[in-house]
């Protein structure tokens, strides 16, 4: 090839637009804190500009305390005002979540098919954006609802919030429209710009699509941690005194931001296989049902590895939430709120159950699994004795006679299980084994053929043994026999060894796999049970998101806004955890129905009837999918 | 034929003993390092230092 002008015109054509797109954002981000510092004064500036003749002046609303609503402040519509906010609140943020994430792996799977040249990576991507544009109308509609019931039912709350965020809100709202834009173009001119130097159009537009959408969640999650621990305001009387950077950057809001980041990944994996897993079900020729079972594994994949670092970004979330408020953090964990915490157990249990389950059956793709075969039943009995750990609590609810058998509040055995060491090591074990089924599913189609790998399994082997020791050890000693300080902190020591794990079991892993033999992988002979193992990810992904958003609102106890605008209505109590239990279901088979709704039309507009004439000709054809 | 056997045998042990060492290492550095940065300082036996 000459270099020529011609070839370096070509070359910044396709890098222009990735380089414009990072000047956006960066101007972008640069300039949000910068025009909203614009819009509110500071103290000294309204100080001079308090009127002198007693009319309260425009700039004065900013010392407003923060509104004290009484009950009969609140409008009622004879429900349960709580109950339609919880229902709109949580719809809207699981569709959100989905649309959100998304594109997130759409892009990654995009840029790994552009670069291998590889179409089914293309197709999928372009498929998985198909089911996505079905939800973010729904997120609109939800969206704008929760926005209606909200300034209807709690007028005063959503005064108080629009004086704090102010022209923030409008900036979310241009954001949508961009999303909006971006989001279209992006899905329909899949094809238009698919080759060449259009492909890095189009991979320009996702990114921008990605930038756009992750700010859409910080946004949204500045206006959620505000309410659990304000900043910018005065704790005497709630006015609003720093600007909005000051009320954005609250102590919760990073930790929430990385959190939700990666749940969504997580979970929006977890919904596209349960997509894959439908039509997998529902493939009518082998061709079809090899394609499905292949996107069901990469969704699967994508979910498990967004869902590995999640209790991680979940125990920061929690150590900043007991560090701006003991109160909040000990309810959360220790208080009323703590069984909906065992409940969690049950659910993350499940989860990495269901995923190892679909990894297990998922190895019998490949002739090369016997060899790891033997592992399964160890791996299995590891995550068994940690679910029940882990579900073990610190206090039953005895009886008298009880207490006094035992000879006090505690069992002897369960009441050490049941406090955060032992659940500490069953977590970090848990993931480590999820990550070996992954290691060994890997490696199953493989025939490694690295002159050094004896070196590089028993490297490998010996990580896993001192990682898994130096979990139960820090667990153990510093977690029943050293002070409460050197307990906390061994956690680190716990969740750096799973890190360690993991990242040198992909490092090595890839180092290995260079030159290895690819055994034949026979996609689509797996087992139906599989199938529901992906049908169950986004169930129970969906259940734990309910019930972990109610915690996260029910910390806040009465008030609206912690500590400084309390909540008088009707609905200021904590309720039961029946009412928590049967309401969290409701959201969930809710959500479960609209997403049968969302396949269905993915499923219809792939399918085309055939003109009268044609299908008279040949009834069998009278429908075929396209 | 029996010394071969024997002379591989030896080798593995070699390669997993080295391979445990320096795993071993890695960790014992990693939980000194880690608790030192939070301010909680282990001595050489891993026990609180304060």
């Amino acid at each position: 090839m000459k270099l020529n002008s011609r070839y370096w015109l070509q070359r910044s054509c396709r890098y222009l637009p990735l380089v414009l797109t990072m000047v956006i954002i960066g101007l972008f981000t640069a300039g949000v804190p910068s025009s909203a510092l614009a819009q509110s004064p500071t103290v000294e500036q309204l100080d001079t500009h308090v009127e002198t003749d007693g009319v309260t002046g425009e700039l004065d609303e900013f010392l407003l305390p923060a509104p004290r609503p009484q009950r009969s402040d609140y409008p009622t519509i004879g429900v349960s005002s709580r109950g339609i906010v919880w229902v709109i609140a949580q719809m809207h943020l699981f569709f959100g979540a989905l649309v959100l994430a998304v594109p997130i792996f759409v892009l990654v799977i995009e840029i790994i098919g552009f670069k291998s040249g590889d179409d089914r990576y293309d197709d999928m991507a372009h498929e998985f954006m198909k089911v996505s544009l079905t939800a973010y109308a729904i997120t609109a509609l939800f969206g704008g609802t929760l926005s209606l019931s909200l300034f209807l039912l709690y007028p005063d709350l959503m005064t108080y919030l629009m004086r704090a965020f102010g022209s923030q809100v409008l900036v979310y709202a241009g954001l949508f429209f961009l999303e909006s834009m971006l989001l279209y173009i992006y899905y329909y001119g899949w094809n238009a710009l698919r080759y060449g130097n259009r492909k890095w159009v189009h991979l320009t537009l996702g990114l921008l699509l990605n930038a756009v959408g992750t700010t859409l969640l910080f946004v949204a999650n500045s206006w959620t941690t505000f309410m659990m621990a304000p900043s910018g305001v005065d704790p005497e009387t709630g006015a609003i005194i720093g600007n909005i950077w000051e009320v954005m950057k609250g102590p919760l809001w990073n930790p929430l931001n990385l959190h939700r980041f990666i749940a969504n990944v997580a979970f929006g994996g977890a919904v596209v296989g349960a997509y894959a897993a439908f039509k997998f079900l529902s493939a009518k020729n082998p061709e079809e049902k090899a394609h499905y079972d292949w996107m069901g594994y990469s969704s699967n994949f994508i979910s498990i590895l967004a869902f590995l670092p999640l209790p991680f970004a979940g125990y920061w979330l929690m150590a900043e939430i007991y560090a701006y408020s003991q109160q909040m953090g000990i309810l959360a964990m220790g208080g009323i709120l703590a069984w909906l915490f065992v409940v969690q157990a049950v659910l993350i249990c499940t989860i990495l159950l269901a995923g190892n389950f679909y990894l297990w059956t998922g190895m019998a793709r490949s002739e090369g699994s016997e060899r790891y075969r033997w592992a399964i039943k160890y791996i299995a009995t590891v995550l068994i004795l940690g679910f029940l750990v882990w579900v073990t609590p610190h206090n039953i609810i005895y009886t008298a006679s009880e207490i006094t058998r035992l000879g006090g509040g505690n069992h002897p055995v369960l009441g050490p299980l049941g406090i955060m060491p032992a659940k500490n090591i069953a977590v970090f074990l848990m993931l480590i084994c999820t990550f070996l089924s992954f290691q060994l599913y890997r490696r199953a189609d493989k025939v490694i053929t690295v002159s050094w790998q004896e070196w590089g399994n028993a490297l490998m082997a010996c990580i896993y043994i001192v990682a898994i020791v130096n979990i139960i050890f820090a667990g153990i000693y510093y977690g029943y026999f050293t002070n409460t300080v050197y307990k906390v902190g061994s956690s680190v020591i716990q969740v750096m060894s799973t890190v360690v794990v993991i990242v040198a079991g992909v490092v090595i892993d890839t180092l290995m796999f260079k030159g290895a033999k690819n055994l034949h992988v026979s996609w689509g002979k797996v087992s139906n049970r599989s199938q529901y193992a992906l049908f169950a990810l986004p169930i129970t992904f969906t259940w734990l998101m309910a019930l972990m958003g109610y915690v996260r609102s029910s910390v806040r106890t009465h008030w609206h806004v912690y500590t400084v605008m309390q909540d008088n209505s009707p609905d200021n109590f904590i309720p039961t955890l029946q009412t928590v239990g049967n309401m969290v279901t409701l959201v969930t088979l809710l959500f479960l129905a609209f997403l049968l709704f969302i396949f269905w039309i993915a499923n219809l507009s792939g399918t085309r009837q055939l003109p009268p004439l044609a299908a008279d000709r040949s009834p069998t054809l009278a429908e075929h999918a396209t | 034929m029996g010394a071969k056997v024997g002379s591989k045998n030896s080798r593995r042990v070699l390669i997993w003993v080295i391979a445990f060492s320096i795993s071993l290492a890695a960790f014992y550095l990693m939980d000194q390092v880690v608790m030192g940065m939070q301010g909680l300082p282990l001595g050489w036996d891993l026990s609180p230092a304060q």
